[in-house]
């Protein structure tokens, strides 16, 4: 199976995590194309998400040497087993290229004539989207199979940004759905959706978010085989009438998501004594 | 071209042609000559606008945290309103960069009077809010015609009586009558419901020469909310059914799209500010009457209108038809009325997402009231952001701040219940 990955920068954990997941299962990525990493774009939409104390740190773990203080080097800690390499990390999609040999290329939009071009020129079974532009129908005609996305939360309930708060205050059971994009947001056919077990063991909504990527990140190794061996369909979504996109959420909300996580937890910590 | 008039359509004489942009303008220009002391804040208020819209880098995660705090900004919207309370007993229209506090303007002072007492209940204030919702209401018993009407325009330069400026003065005889009980103030009330209902036209349009530029307009539901308070203080029905026949003469504009027709301003766009009158008007009329089809009729016009906000965190000032986009600019008091109703849908559905969007409409508009300035500036609520767009350019206006008042209290009301219940369920709406 050809696999390429769309990351939204070099430096995205998601993807490189991916990428050795998918050559530990045996599909080695034939290409990667990652957004520009000082994209203007993407670095606001960063500074918004994290702010700056969180961009500085993560440009910290990426940028310097290693620092041997015992301090993690990956953000996302659920991640850190499959990120290991020697005596550190993959800190980059270059150097999991560079150890699995496959390339790397960078684009301002993904679906600018040039990238396609090039995505064209790998010829793909499956593209698995991890990050970047809202990719334009061009793009997503170009895999024979179909471009992948591990969303957040569950399809059909939960569509759009914020999915892990918003599955905590609409009582929706919290979970990945990898599915087939198309060009809404959220809408294309479902593939297969997992409900996370012990979500409300997360410490925080960060730590919950985290749990999720990789979760994800595991999870769509079986779907990958799964395609592959033609054991796995896509379903469509059959409540497209039913406006469930859901925006960025408020930092008010999140805070009554974060309540309703400690809320999820306590019997579960009573019942761990 | 300017519309240094059009949020006070009312003012505007019916009979003879009105005075040309240009002399407006130049009109407001002199303002300047008058008092030269003003061109500093001009100069600087233009210099910053033009400064923020040149850097300001909207994204997907714009407006998603509290950078101000609400309580302190609501207060600086109260200093505002205080500060440009005239001595007649009226609230002044609008502080303009040129030309200063403009004259006292009924309409504004009456739906001002429950925002007043709103704020007395929520800050615990000792009795300044009280004391200017008093004020206020005297100061409009002595403008009733014996029609009942009010007049329309700004204080002593039209006493033509108005359809749209009686119904807004209502809602605030209303409330003073709710809150002090004192039967004068029902009196008048019930002389500006009789009047309304006699005025009004058997389709439930209020149309001819006490309507603006002699038609009808969708926008007057917002009279219909008036007359449907009216009805709760009333024994008599026929309040009531005047404000449901309005309400079904509005809802027949409703357009399958959410688009509303029927605002019909000859020679204005479509505003926001006359798009969320619609849509508050009837929401609130909808509500009092216990009508859903009223409500369920505001959730696609206010769900098209959260989309676009969320999608590109900004509103245009106007729209064409079916919410295309209009000039580039926004209008902040439409703004701040599209958070009240999205706040007042999630209080009717559950629907957290309304919630969310007017947080963040409201976060965004917290971060353009100036929190320092002379007397005029401070707290107030510009027409449009930049100052200079179409909709009351260089002005700070009292609905304006009457509208993010509202808001804010509503979301301050709605937060503090959300956190005090228990957390349930919360289905979604769509």
């Amino acid at each position: 199976m050809r696999i390429v990955i769309l990351s939204s920068s070099v430096y995205s954990e998601t993807a490189c995590a991916l990428a050795l997941r998918a050559a530990e299962a045996g599909h080695v990525p034939v290409g990667a194309l990652a957004l520009r990493t000082l994209d203007r774009g993407t670095v606001l939409r960063k500074l918004g998400q994290w702010g700056v104390r969180g961009v500085t740190h993560y440009a910290r773990n990426k940028f310097l040497p290693h620092r041997r203080d015992g301090q993690s080097l990956v953000s996302n800690p659920y991640l850190e087993t499959v990120l290991k390499h020697r005596d550190g990390v993959f800190r980059n999609l270059r150097e999991v290229a560079a150890f699995h040999r496959f390339p790397v290329a960078t684009c301002k939009n993904q679906n600018a004539p040039d990238s396609i071009a090039r995505l064209k020129a790998w010829s793909p079974d499956l593209i698995i989207f991890t990050g970047g532009n809202i990719l334009r129908k061009p793009l997503l005609e170009i895999p024979r199979l179909g471009v992948l996305n591990v969303h957040l939360g569950c399809l059909q309930e939960i569509r759009g940004m914020s999915a892990p708060e918003w599955s905590l205050l609409q009582n929706v059971p919290v979970g990945v759905t990898i599915h087939f994009m198309d060009e809404g947001i959220d809408t294309g056919p479902i593939l297969q959706k997992y409900e996370l077990p012990d979500a409300a063991r997360s410490g925080s909504l960060s730590d919950l978010r985290n749990r999720l990527i990789a979760f994800g990140i595991d999870k769509i190794a079986e779907v990958i085989a799964g395609l592959d061996q033609g054991t796995i369909h896509a379903k469509p979504q059959s409540d497209l009438d039913r406006d469930n996109q859901f925006f960025v959420m408020h930092e008010w909300l999140q805070n009554q998501a974060a309540r309703r996580l400690t809320m999820m937890r306590l019997p579960v910590d009573a019942a761990h004594g | 071209m300017t519309d240094f008039d059009a949020a006070i359509p009312e003012k505007e004489d019916r009979g003879s042609a009105p005075p040309s942009f240009a002399a407006k303008a130049l009109t407001e220009a002199t303002g300047l000559l008058r008092a030269p002391q003003r061109v500093f804040p001009l100069i600087q208020k233009l210099a910053s606008d033009r400064v923020r819209t040149s850097f300001e880098q909207k994204h997907l995660y714009s407006f998603a945290t509290t950078k101000r705090s609400s309580a302190v900004t609501l207060d600086l919207v109260f200093r505002w309103i205080f500060t440009a309370h005239r001595s007649d007993g009226g609230i002044a229209a609008y502080y303009s960069l040129l030309t200063g506090y403009s004259e006292s303007y009924p309409e504004v002072t009456g739906y001002l009077v429950p925002t007043l007492y709103e704020y007395a209940r929520v800050s615990g204030d000792d009795g300044a809010a009280v004391a200017a919702a008093e004020r206020a209401t005297n100061w409009l018993l002595s403008l009733q015609t014996p029609t009942g009407a009010f007049p329309g325009g700004l204080h002593g330069r039209e006493q033509e009586p108005s359809v749209f400026n009686t119904g807004q003065i209502l809602q605030g005889l209303v409330r003073a009558y709710r809150e002090t009980k004192r039967p004068e103030v029902l009196a008048s009330a019930i002389a500006a419901g009789d009047w309304l209902i006699n005025t009004q036209q058997e389709d439930g349009s209020w149309s001819g020469p006490s309507a603006y530029q002699n038609a009808p307009h969708t926008y007057y539901s917002m009279v219909a909310w008036a007359l449907a308070e009216l009805s709760e203080q009333s024994t008599d029905h026929k309040y009531g059914a005047a404000a449901e026949r309005n309400l079904d003469w509005v809802l027949s504009h409703f357009r399958p799209s959410g688009w509303v027709e029927g605002i019909n301003l000859r020679g204005h766009p479509n505003y926001l500010h006359f798009i969320a009158y619609v849509l508050q008007g009837v929401l609130e009329c909808g509500i009092l009457r216990r009508r859903s089809d009223a409500v369920h009729a505001v959730a696609k016009p206010a769900w098209v209108l959260l989309r676009k906000f969320e999608t590109n965190k900004y509103l245009p000032g106007a729209f064409d038809a079916d919410f295309k986009n209009g000039p580039h600019f926004t209008c902040l008091t439409g703004n701040a009325q599209m958070s009240c109703v999205w706040l007042r849908l999630f209080e009717m559905t559950d629907d957290l997402r309304y919630l969310n969007a007017a947080l963040k409409m409201n976060e965004m508009l917290k971060q353009m009231i100036p929190a320092r300035g002379r007397p005029g500036i401070v707290g107030g609520v510009s027409g449009s952001y930049p100052i200079w767009g179409r909709y009351q350019p260089l002005r700070y206006i009292s609905w304006g701040g009457k509208f993010f008042a509202d808001s804010l209290m509503m979301e301050q009301r709605l937060t503090q219940s959300f956190e005090t219940s228990a957390l349930k369920e919360l289905p979604c709406a769509s």
